[in-house]
């Protein structure tokens, strides 16, 4: 079914590059007019590639894709005209400066001049860019450039946003300030918004659903609190003597279901209150164990138990 | 309007880059105002139609017209490596616009260049007998020379990975070819197979067309490349000349949008 209203419809898509590598495997999903979703994954999961094909830079192998109602193969500047992107790595022009970057973005968006000139001013203004706006971008920090690039991105008031990656790289007060930035401006325009990432907290803190993403596959996807449900409501968290460990729990009659590890550390998801009993079981046992915790689950754990593997790396 | 827009970014880049104004006009302009001066002097008269030094000065527009392009074409890696390409890949606009706009942007510099070469060569004794026509020739065979060698510097520069492979391939692509197109000598007195080569060249044929436009006579090239000069030689290097624009237009556009598009 089309969605005419600025969602995102991705069904069967698949991407072999040139030489076999399958980047992504048959990956379906929906975003709704105005909702916020997230792509999860370590590097080399497929996030890119996908946001790859929703711009139209990579060529899908197989499967339907449409872009605010447009089908990105045979409607591509629509698809284009209707959408934003925040990449990974600067886009801007460094030998211009912060206005006219925005002004090409306007004119190549066919933002009318007068309109052009007011959204300019207004976003300069959200994005606190005003006393550098006319500078070279060679000379900005790497905080307003990003705050620029989230800025040109928007400029043309696009149906779709798509942050690929938006606050990789970037230090840990400056990644709030534009989350916070970018949920005001979704609040604000009410924008579609489909974010790449592999911070757990930037997933959780701008999106409403999420798909996790491993090896080209879409592996799970829910809001942030159903996936995290899944999981229970606290994990522990034991380094040390794994194997006795599970043997001691399941021996003393709690529940060890969904065990998972990682090198010498197994976390015990637990839905019913026993933490507390494990970990004063485990104490009382007096087992080689270096350290023992109990913690809220957290999409790391939901990852960790789909794959395997940690997307804290 | 979108393509103005893109030409307008590219030719404020290229404006921004002295390096990649300046540096393609150095050798042409001292061929113009220091060789050619000097070979006149060392070798005398040259033709009863042409001074040496006239002859030189127009050739030294088909040595600056490939360099200037090269040079133009080093602002597609910065674009890559800066990222800004992505931008344009993004935009709601045809995919042959960006490397059309880049050849635009070329041609615009290069007739500036010309122009600064040509005062510079005329300042220094070179005579030019130009009708309203002969200046319609010149200025039409710059135009597509310019094209095709800016087409050449996108194909060549979406193609190769790095920096350094095409600067390598710079003075293969841009400089020699000029001492086959009948710039320092007519092509009739080379050895018979190379003259061959040098009539498959564009540069022969538009810098032939360069000499007919603004000295005209037997020492304009089209007779070595024809056999006779007029009317029907000019229009058949003209052809010649487009025919590899054309080619190399749409070359540059088909080599972007496999670049581009994973």
């Amino acid at each position: 079914m089309k969605d005419e209203t600025g969602g995102v419809r991705v069904q069967g898509l698949s991407k072999t590059y040139r030489g076999g590598v399958e980047a992504l495997k048959d990956v379906t999903f929906r975003v709704g007019s105005g909702e916020a979703f997230g792509l999860l994954g370590p590097n080399g999961a497929g996030k890119t590639t996908t946001i790859g094909v929703l711009t139209t830079t990579v060529r899908p192998t197989a499967g339907e894709i449409e872009v605010g109602g447009f089908d990105v193969a045979r409607e591509a500047l629509d698809a284009r005209r209707v959408s934003g992107i925040v990449f990974q790595d600067s886009v801007v022009d460094r030998g211009l400066s912060g206005r006219a970057n925005l002004t090409l973005h306007a004119r190549l968006w066919r933002v009318p001049r007068d309109r052009a000139r007011e959204r300019i001013g207004e976003l300069t203004g959200v994005m606190g860019l005003g006393e550098v706006i006319d500078r070279p971008v060679r000379t900005y920090s790497g905080g307003q450039r990003r705050r620029l690039e989230i800025a040109r991105a928007v400029l043309a008031e696009p149906r779709v946003l798509f942050l690929d990656e938006p606050t990789v790289g970037l230090d840990p007060a400056i990644r709030h300030e534009l989350w916070s930035l970018i949920g005001d401006l979704r609040a604000r325009d009410g924008m579609t918004l489909v974010l790449t990432t592999h911070y757990l907290e930037e997933a959780e803190r701008l999106c409403e659903r999420i798909a996790i993403m491993d090896r080209g596959r879409v592996v799970a996807m829910d809001t942030p609190a159903a996936l995290l449900s899944q999981l229970g409501e606290e994990m522990l968290e034991v380094d040390g003597a794994s194997e006795l460990v599970t043997q001691l729990l399941g021996d003393r009659g709690i529940i060890v279901g969904d065990v998972f590890r990682i090198g010498s550390t197994i976390t015990v998801p637990f839905r019913n209150g026993d933490g507390d009993a494990a970990v004063r079981a485990l104490r009382d046992a007096s087992l080689p164990i270096r350290s023992i915790s109990v913690r809220r689950p957290t999409l790391d754990d939901v990852y960790l138990r789909l794959t395997g593997a940690s997307l804290k790396g | 309007m979108q393509l103005l827009t893109l030409y307008r970014r590219r030719l404020r880049l290229l404006a921004g880059n002295p390096r990649e104004l300046i540096v393609p006009l150095a050798t042409p302009v001292l061929f113009a105002i220091v060789i050619g001066p000097a070979l006149k002097k060392a070798l005398g008269s040259f033709n009863p139609h042409v001074d040496y030094l006239t002859f030189v000065s127009v050739a030294t527009v088909v040595l600056l017209v490939p360099l200037n392009a090269m040079f133009s074409g080093l602002s597609v890696f910065a674009d890559r490596e800066h990222g800004a390409l992505r931008e344009l890949l993004a935009a709601p606009l045809p995919r042959w616009f960006p490397p059309l706009a880049n050849v635009m942007a070329t041609l615009t510099i290069t007739a500036l260049q010309v122009t600064v070469l040509i005062v510079a060569a005329v300042a220094r004794g070179a005579t030019y007998h130009a009708t309203a026509s002969g200046v319609l020739w010149f200025v039409g065979a710059v135009a597509l020379l310019t094209m095709i060698y800016a087409s050449l510097a996108e194909v060549m520069a979406y193609r190769l990975t790095s920096e350094q492979e095409y600067i390598g391939n710079v003075p293969a692509i841009a400089i020699v070819p000029w001492f086959f197109a009948g710039s320092l000598f007519p092509i009739s007195v080379l050895p018979k197979g190379l003259a061959i080569f040098a009539k498959i060249l564009p540069g022969t044929h538009a810098l032939a067309l360069m000499r007919h436009g603004l000295t005209g006579g037997s020492a304009d090239g089209l007779t070595a490349i024809w056999g006779a000069h007029g009317g029907a030689a000019s229009a058949a290097s003209f052809a010649i000349v487009a025919a590899f624009t054309v080619g190399l237009l749409l070359m540059s556009a088909r080599v972007f949008r496999r670049s581009a598009v994973a």
